[in-house]
């Protein structure tokens, strides 16, 4: 299963290098949602803490939400989904390797977006850096666990979209929820109780996401 | 339809009758007058029963959802929307009580509480699953893809159930209460959770026999174009 899951994200990887059609387009749709909030944040300084959690992870998924979409619908209208299908692979190995093409594009917006908000807001990054790191992980881990499910469930419809973020947001809502606190928390410098039980949460969300993803991704590519 | 069939159905749409005048009579007159909120209080009669049969409609729409997945059953799937939009109906009566008892007891509509937030996320995601159901038109691909998604919700509920205990905000957990507004909160389950099965139970027959029209329309259009 690993070595198809490894030839699988090898094969989206270099597809997106050559063609370079769907990461640009992603990284710089997070970059104007930032300078836009970031432009329309006229707050205090010890008021914007509390907003660019929020913000910053809501900016990531509706960036990533295009990448996460033509991962699954990109194959289909390539004539290649049919062929990935009949690979004998498990239907679970092509969840994972879509999982994880989808969770590196988002890791490398958050990459991009993080420091972007913090430095565009004015607020400490560096004496951050792990903590947030730490944050980044589980929710892109749980962002593209559910996109990634979600795109499957969308692709063949010809809204898919828009029916991806229908479908995706409301699951989304909680990972988005615990990023937010948990970045507002390390922004304020306080990583007390609450920061360590909604890093726990997020992990769980991330994990169930996933193992739950893994099961359902059968169904959810069906014809 | 057969004799038996209306007299069990009149049977079954008097005692829902008969349970709700019970749960206004439980409510207004059995329980007591609070102490500290006054009539007020007697909102949680409400509140607090359909908060229950919403979590419940949540999980018997999973469990429909399962059903489907595993046996190809389109009767599942009816139970399955119709657990889901009672349970959405129940969730949005939680919010809409609760926000009035939090006008009495705290002075604000709302407040980012733990336990209301939780409340909300449940609203969302079913929101979004019976939003998603109505963008699809082919009923086993609409019937599946709600499966995967109530499934999904359904494992949020003990995590977000799991942050209310870990993050203990304004509202009350199991409060102490006399044994009358017990009994009363009891009546009121039973008579609340009646009146949500037979509306889940109309719901059901209802897309049972759309089902039946879609089915008779499209044999029909066949043998026209024969």
């Amino acid at each position: 299963m690993f070595a198809d899951c490894c030839r699988i994200i090898h094969k989206d990887l270099v597809s997106e290098f050559r063609s370079r059609r769907a990461w640009p387009a992603m990284l710089l749709v997070g970059v104007v949602a930032a300078l836009v909030f970031s432009l329309q944040m006229d707050l205090l300084p010890h008021e914007k803490p509390r907003l660019v959690g929020g913000l910053l992870w809501v900016s990531v998924f509706l960036a990533g939400a295009a990448v996460i979409e033509r991962s699954v619908a990109g194959e289909r209208d390539d004539g290649c989904w049919d062929g990935l299908r009949m690979m004998p692979i498990a239907p679970g190995a092509l969840y994972v390797a879509k999982l994880a093409v989808n969770f590196l594009a988002l890791l490398a917006l958050g990459c991009l977006l993080l420091p972007l908000y913090f430095l565009l807001s004015d607020l400490p990054l560096l004496s951050h850096v792990r903590a947030l790191a730490s944050v980044a992980l589980p929710a892109c881990l749980g962002l593209a666990a559910v996109g990634t499910l979600a795109a499957a469930l969308s692709a063949g419809n010809g809204r898919s979209g828009s029916l991806l973020l229908l479908v995706a947001m409301p699951l989304v809502f909680p990972v988005i929820l615990a990023a937010a606190e948990c970045t507002r928390l390390a922004a304020e410098d306080r990583f007390d109780d609450a920061w360590w039980r909604w890093m726990q949460l997020l992990w769980a969300f991330a994990i169930v996401f996933v193992t739950a993803g893994t099961l359902l991704f059968d169904y959810a590519i069906e014809e | 339809m057969s004799a038996r069939r209306s007299i069990s159905r009149v049977a079954a749409e008097s005692s829902v009758a008969v349970l709700l005048a019970a749960v206004v009579v439980a409510a207004a007159l059995l329980a007591p007058r609070e102490a500290t909120m006054g009539d007020a209080q007697r909102i949680v009669y409400l509140h607090v029963p359909v908060a229950w049969l919403a979590l419940l409609g949540f999980l018997a729409m999973a469990a429909g959802g399962a059903c489907y997945l595993a046996r190809r059953d389109l009767r599942f799937d009816h139970a399955a929307q119709a657990a889901g939009e009672v349970g959405w109906l129940g969730c949005t009566l939680t919010l809409v009580t609760g926000s009035l008892w939090a006008h009495e007891a705290w002075g604000a509509w709302w407040e980012w509480e733990p336990r209301l937030t939780s409340a909300l996320v449940l609203w969302v995601i079913s929101s979004g699953i019976l939003l998603v159901r109505s963008t699809i038109d082919d009923p086993h691909r609409k019937a599946r893809v709600a499966a995967v998604l109530a499934i999904l919700g359904a494992l949020d509920v003990p995590l977000v159930v799991l942050a209310t205990r870990w993050f203990r905000g304004m509202h009350p957990v199991a409060p102490e209460l006399d044994p009358s507004m017990r009994a009363a909160l009891w009546i009121s389950f039973l008579g609340l959770a009646a009146l949500f099965a037979w509306l889940g139970e109309c719901r059901r027959n209802q897309l049972r026999l759309g089902q039946h029209v879609a089915e008779l329309a499209r044999r029909s259009s066949a043998l026209v174009g024969m």
